[in-house]
């Protein structure tokens, strides 16, 4: 499979890392609405290639420093990089890929045509775009499926679709919004294993938000905890337990410690929310 | 593979071709015509109800019957001005709808003439449209598209802004242009409420033309409803309503097929039980 390239920049550096520098973003108020300071003075450097969650209450912001590293958003104070260059380069040079806790597929085109979408907005030849698309289904075990419509696959087969799009551009930068929060609990275990595989194959640096402290560390580099109003960082914790990551992980005692360890400092966030 | 999340079967034509599959959508509205008939005939001959008053069915077939190719001549005319009308007035209104979506300037602006405008009843507009172009077919076409501009307007805008914006994220994220959003995004997303508006211009399209006929022509079905009225000649008028009608139906047929065509995706296409 030819899908294990890895990004190198001119000089031979790994791409994909990221930064924010003192990062602020606030969201204007209306009438009887007081402006929401989402992210508070937000600093963190995401090694390329690394992977790395981000966990915390809601409105904690962890959603909204994806959207700023995708461009969506633009922040109020402080910057965000990707390999030293602002977010919209990045964008514009499809090295961001984005999976959304929707997995917002268009319903009338084809499993197949729908994750080559990317790649055809880009102009990427016909030919091309399928024969990676084709590559891509089959990564995220959808071989079988790239006929059907939306519609007829489950939510657990829809996100892998949503998965196989965003990484269809060979992204430096893989972005995850609580990407399995609608899914069941057995299919989400599933998707996390494979998670592990589809991630170790494609290179990118993702980033990772979910409310799954288990997931969070079963995944992950490092862990961030964040706490809300206004959202900031609470602590890093380095998931030091050993790669490839599988089903064994999770029988690790250093595993069931982190996650109490995590657990905890989640909990602390939500006590600073509580006064 | 993970075959054991699929909730349904995987994607599969279906195995039922032909007549057989319209069946039952079909049965009903055939035996509903023959039992109205049967009981309007009856009525009409049981009371000896006079046919100037409310003719009977086969009163009024033998009226079609005694000069089909003058009312099928006619009906052509109508039929000929309705569908130019439709697609004129249809297209200039998804224009203005889609100038609508883009921009709120423009729908705060001039929404409120259009809403206007659509409550002006046809009637009171087509001896306007008429004495503006003329006696000719032209003017029948122009009250016509005057009527379908204003359902494709509204559903245009409200459909181009009917998208989920998790996908205008993901072809933000995927640097799409403008033209590229509106085209693999908005324009589907917008097709729904598109046909929803050409159904209803189906109709209105056919009434602007006998309406616009009955105000002034020389030929049409709204100028042999006109005549037939003026010489009293019943039958052969309810033959011609009996034809519009006729003709709105299989109009609007044909535009559910093509909305089957373009649209199986859509949630409106799924067959109920």
């Amino acid at each position: 499979m030819s899908i294990s390239v890895t990004k190198l920049s001119s000089n031979g550096v790994l791409r994909g890392g990221v930064s924010f520098r003192n990062l602020s973003v606030v969201f204007p108020g209306h009438v009887n609405h007081p402006p929401v300071q989402a992210l508070d003075h937000v600093s963190l450097e995401v090694r390329p290639r690394e992977f790395v969650s981000l966990i915390g209450p809601s409105g904690c912001g962890k959603s909204t420093m994806l959207r700023v590293i995708s461009d969506l958003i633009t922040p109020t104070g402080g910057i965000a990089l990707v390999d030293g260059e602002p977010p919209r380069k990045a964008r514009l040079a499809r090295d961001i890929g984005f999976v959304f806790q929707d997995a917002a597929l268009l319903e009338w085109r084809s499993i197949l045509d729908n994750v080559l979408l990317p790649l055809e907005i880009a102009g990427v030849p016909a030919r091309e775009r399928e024969s990676r698309s084709r590559e891509l289904i089959e990564l995220v075990g959808l071989n079988g499926f790239e006929a059907a419509r939306p519609r007829q696959l489950s939510g657990g087969m829809r996100q892998r679709a949503s998965i196989a799009r965003a990484l269809s551009t060979r992204p430096r930068v893989l972005l995850m919004d609580e990407p399995f929060g609608a899914v069941d609990q057995i299919t989400r275990d599933r998707l996390n294993m494979e998670l592990v595989q589809i991630t170790e194959k494609t290179n990118a640096t993702v980033l990772f938000v979910t409310h799954s402290i288990s997931e969070a560390v079963l995944l992950s580099d490092r862990v961030v905890v964040m706490s809300p109003r206004p959202g900031r960082i609470l602590s890093v914790i380095d998931i030091n337990l050993p790669r490839p990551r599988s089903l064994a992980t999770r029988d690790d005692p250093h595993y069931t410690e982190l996650i109490k360890f995590g657990a905890a400092e989640l909990e602390r966030g939500f006590a600073r929310n509580e006064h | 593979m993970s075959t054991s999340l699929a909730e349904g079967s995987t994607p599969v034509a279906d195995a039922e071709h032909g007549w057989i599959r319209y069946w039952p959508m079909l049965w009903p509205p055939i035996i509903a015509t023959i039992i109205i008939t049967t009981v309007w005939e009856s009525i009409t001959v049981y009371f000896d109800i006079p046919p100037y008053f409310i003719p009977s069915p086969s009163r009024i077939f033998e009226a079609f019957w005694a000069a089909p190719g003058t009312l099928l001549w006619h009906s052509g005319i109508t039929l000929l001005e309705a569908i130019i009308g439709c697609i004129i007035g249809s297209f200039l209104g998804a224009l203005l709808g889609t100038g609508f979506a883009y921009s709120s300037l423009l729908a705060r602006g001039l929404l409120p003439f259009v809403i206007a405008a659509n409550t002006i009843p046809v009637v009171a507009i087509a001896p306007i449209i008429i004495l503006w172009f003329g006696h000719g077919i032209e003017s029948k076409i122009a009250v016509t598209t005057f009527l379908c501009f204003f359902p494709l307007a509204l559903n245009m805008m409200k459909g181009l802004q009917s998208y989920d914006r998790v996908i205008m994220d993901v072809f933000h994220v995927a640097a799409a242009s403008p033209l590229q959003r509106f085209f693999k995004m908005r324009l589907p997303s917008a097709l729904p409420y598109i046909f929803v508006g050409i159904k209803i211009n189906v109709s209105f399209s056919i009434i602007g033309a006998i309406v616009a006929e009955f105000v002034q022509a020389d030929r049409g079905l709204g100028f042999v409803i006109m005549t037939t009225y003026r010489n009293l000649n019943m039958p052969r008028l309810w033959a011609a309503l009996a034809i519009s009608a006729l003709i709105g139906m299989v109009f609007f047929a044909l535009v559910s097929l093509v909305e089957r065509m373009v649209i199986p995706w859509h949630s409106s296409m799924r067959t109920e039980s």
